[in-house]
């Protein structure tokens, strides 16, 4: 185990205080080393955040913990004892809970039904639908996570469903939480209220134990702070002792650098024209209000807003996922409004989707099957309407390449990759599209910094080949430091307009609260 | 007088009557639509059921026996595609149909071989299910009694079972494993539910129902086997199994509106309209309905179907384009 800052100690704990201890665990994928000799410590209390690159092995550690996968090699201890952990089982009877990185829930089924799946409360041998909701009610105010027992999941938001995911977890009694990625979905607002949870949690005992790309939020809210790296333990320590810049380099092996990117002035032609753009959302309510803007060739525009004030509406109908109700959105002349998804493709639409198991790859197929989709028709992948695999597969590699794809080859399954992979992915297929108009939702979404670094590298490539980009995201410096011009959302009208150099992230923040209305600017309305 | 005369009890007893045998059916089919098994394997496990619930009644004697051994045999095809389709991760359509194809051709040299005959098994010894006599039916309700009164035993099976099915979908663990299995396994195996289990639990419980509308047929109102005597049930129910996604009260609504067809059409036939095309009509009023139905829930779906068809017939007019 290396040390690599004078601030590290050796992680030492009496077995008394100890929630966790993962020693010398090794796991091997096939030839692939996942884990190789971690050693991690959680102390009883605390909450420990897990930083490392994608595909560092956080996830991988992590399952083998709540027994979802083996380990080769390794003793865990939980609470002081030395256990074999063969299944979830196990590790839920010894007090352990995990949230997984993808939400496990049944979209057709209530809040209450879902915290109580495999756990019913039945009388008379028939389930108590009054009881379990009863129940929910109890655990959701006792820790204060506020759902509604008896909505049904497929009409919740995401930072909702991590909720009832966490209320899962506490309802089978655990002591010690794993989170895998919490934050990747929330909304700043909604982590807030997280790290709130958490802290309330710690603070009756139990211990947290959370993986994060966003270091901000692991010095803001951990204790203490492990790091991972190509699957090796790097190091672990207080975060009070450790800056950011420490972690990145700890995490990638070097500096990496977040200030806003330069660029020339760019001018280029109107690509896509939105005009008083409306829809509805899936309630049928009007999520997306009179929207209007341009984005222009060699431009990188990017929305920002407190996820679910009509972004998700926005793009989905700007991809032909969703109806408009009223108004149009021209790309270059041709109206998506009214066009199918495949004809908007044509168009010239690249489309990276904000959920990207859902709509962005088939995570049952290959990574070269996923980066062929939508292409398979054309040159070099195919020749006269016939796949051609050899090319495809030269493209493909040269994609893992460029992209930075961790996997073990071309025809590994896209599902057993790691989240941020899964994301680049998707990215990959999109970038080498050679569409005119690139719509990008949450490009960073679980992607780690050095990949951020990158794939924000190959935007403002984009850009420079004179490509239209929007960029919809929650994470607002990153939309400081890519976009040319930054139209805030609030209730699903655009409420303004900022430049991306000047960039005020007050005003910002303001409209993001919807607290300046109307004031427009005129070039939006152009 | 003449149109008026068409519509009367007898036409919704013989609604009822018709719609039981794909009522059955089709509810069966509902456990693996909901365990998310796409089975299209379900007229072969009837017609083996209505098959051997001849033979069964014949050696024994006995109407009841008739049922277990109609029953029983099309569990026993329930198991193979269970096994076939869970087990081995075949593809379900494949062995759906090729376990058609089987019970096709089963039935048939069975028939040759024990009985010496093709086309059917009339008389012979079969012994019918009794005719339900409800106590009281007649004085009460009159001339309407028949609605209730009088049926094959299989019939009242049939509509009891879809309250039943709701009940069992919303209140009991194994039907809301079943329901979960179907729409995110993940979840279900992240909570340590065995999807294969619940998986073979859902195809054998299709195979049983599937086993009473069989025997429905052979031993209901007709005491007879004939070659192919399911003739689409099975593939009528996978459509109303489609369209309704499982939910046991759509799946009654789509298969009274089949055995209203079907009664209507045969009522129609006495009337002296010519019979084949009257023997389309139930299997075209259905579908036309469904497809009404399911184009307000789901015009996207088609929408993008119709285009990629237009698209198909597109490139095949103009092949030189293609390869460009
Ligand atoms: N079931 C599996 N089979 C084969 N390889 C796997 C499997 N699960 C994970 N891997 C590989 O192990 C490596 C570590 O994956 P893991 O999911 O632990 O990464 P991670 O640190 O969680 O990354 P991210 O931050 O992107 O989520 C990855 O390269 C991944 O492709
Ligand atoms: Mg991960």
């Amino acid at each position: 185990m290396s040390t690599t800052s004078p601030a590290m100690t050796a992680p030492e704990a009496g077995p008394a205080e100890t929630a966790v201890e993962l020693i010398g665990i090794t796991k091997r994928f096939g030839a692939f080393v996942a884990n190789e000799d971690v050693n991690l410590i959680v102390k009883r209390g605390e909450i420990h955040a897990i930083i490392g690159e994608n595909g560092a092995g956080k996830t991988t550690l992590m399952n083998i913990l709540f027994g979802l996968l083996q380990p080769d090699q390794g003793t865990i201890r939980l609470n002081g004892q030395d256990m074999v952990v063969g299944d979830p089982a196990t590790a839920i009877s010894a007090g352990l809970g995990m949230v997984h990185q993808h939400f496990k829930l049944v979209p057709s089924l209530s809040v209450a039904d879902n915290v109580f799946l495999g756990m019913e409360i039945r009388r008379n041998g028939l389930i108590d639908h009054t009881a379990q909701i009863e129940k929910t009610r109890e655990l959701s105010e006792r820790f204060g996570l506020k759902v509604d027992p008896e909505e049904r999941v497929s009409l919740l938001s995401v930072g909702i469903e991590q909720r009832i995911e966490i209320l899962k977890v506490l309802a089978r009694g655990a002591r010690t939480i794993i989170l895998d990625e919490p934050t990747a979905v929330l909304t700043p607002q909604e982590s807030r209220e997280l790290f709130q949870t958490l802290r309330g949690f710690v603070a009756g005992g139990m211990t947290v134990i959370f993986i994060s790309h966003h270091l901000e939020e692991v010095i803001e809210v951990s204790d203490t702070v492990t790091v991972l790296r190509h699957g090796k333990h790097v190091a672990t320590g207080p975060t009070s002792e450790l800056t950011k810049a420490d972690m990145v380099r700890m995490m990638v092996g070097r500096d990496v650098s977040f200030d806003r990117r330069p660029r020339e002035k760019s001018d280029g032609k109107v690509v896509l024209d939105v005009k008083n753009l409306w829809a509805r959302d899936d309630r049928r309510l009007p999520a997306l209000r009179d929207a209007s803007f341009t984005v222009r060739s060699g431009e990188v525009v990017g929305i920002a807003g407190v996820a679910g004030n009509g972004q998700t509406e926005l793009a989905e109908v700007l991809a032909g996922l969703r109806p408009a109700s009223h108004g149009s959105a021209m790309l270059k002349g041709r109206d998506l409004t009214v066009l199918s998804t495949s004809e908007i493709r044509e168009a010239g639409l690249a489309h990276v989707p904000g959920d990207r198991l859902v709509r962005g790859v088939d995570g049952n197929a290959s990574i070269s099957s996923n980066l062929l989709m939508g292409r398979q028709d054309k040159a070099p992948w195919s020749r006269k309407g016939i796949l051609d695999w050899r090319a495809a597969a030269t493209q493909t590699v040269e994609m893992i390449k460029r992209f930075d794809i961790r996997a073990r080859g071309p025809e590994d399954t896209v599902k057993r990759l790691s989240g941020g992979n899964i994301q680049k992915v998707v990215l990959a297929r999109e970038f080498t599209n050679e569409a005119d108009f690139l719509l990008i939702d949450q490009p960073t979404r679980g992607v780690d910094i050095g990949a951020q670094e990158s794939i924000h590298d190959e935007i403002m490539r984009q850009r420079a080949a004179g490509r239209a980009v929007l960029v919809i995201s929650v994470q607002l410096d990153e939309l400081l430091t890519l976009a040319d011009r930054i139209l805030v959302m609030f209730n699903g009208r655009i409420m303004g307009e900022v430049e991306g150099g000047s960039a005020d992230s007050e005003r910002i923040g303001m409209m993001m609260a919807g607290l300046e209305p109307k004031n427009v600017s005129d070039e939006v309305a152009s | 007088m003449e149109i008026l005369s068409l519509f009367n009890v007898a036409l919704l007893v013989a609604t009822l009557r018709m719609t039981a045998p794909i009522l059955l059916v089709a509810l069966g089919g509902s456990f693996t639509t909901k365990a998310g098994i796409f089975n299209i394997g379900l007229e072969g496990q009837m017609l083996v059921g209505a098959f051997f619930a001849v033979l069964g009644s014949i050696w024994s004697g006995s109407a009841l026996v008739g049922v277990a051994c109609g029953v029983a045999a099309a569990l026993v095809f329930a198991l193979a595609f269970a096994v076939l389709v869970v087990s081995f991760r075949a593809n379900e359509v494949v062995v759906g149909l090729a376990l058609n194809i089987l019970a096709g051709g089963m039935t048939i040299s069975l028939m040759k071989a024990i009985f010496g005959t093709r086309g059917s098994i009339v008389g012979k010894g079969i012994v019918g299910l009794p005719k339900v006599q409800i106590p009281g039916a007649r004085d009460i309700l009159g001339s309407w009694a028949p609605l209730i009164n009088g049926f094959t035993p299989m019939v009242y099976v049939a509509f009891i079972a879809v309250p039943l099915l709701v009940l069992f979908y919303k209140r009991t663990r194994l039907g809301l494993y079943i329901r979960v299995v179907g729409e995110k396994p993940e979840a279900a195996e992240a909570l340590g539910i065995s999807i294969t289990r619940v998986r073979y639990i859902a195809s054998l419980l299709c195979g049983l129902l599937a086993g009473l509308a069989g025997a429905h047929l052979s031993l209901g109102y007709i005491t007879m086997f004939t070659e192919n005597m399911s003739s689409g049930r099975g593939f009528m129910a996978v459509a109303i199994l489609i369209f309704s996604n499982g939910n046991p009260l759509k799946v009654l609504a789509g298969c009274l509106l089949f055995g209203f067809a079907d009664a209507f059409s045969l009522r129609l036939q006495t009337f002296g309209f010519p019979s084949y095309l009257i023997l389309a009509v139930p299997y075209l009023v259905a579908l036309t309905a469904l497809f009404a139905l399911s184009y307000r829930s789901r015009p996207k779906i088609i929408r993008e179907t119709l285009e990629s068809m237009r698209k198909l017939l597109s490139v095949d007019n103009k092949p030189a384009e293609f390869g460009k």
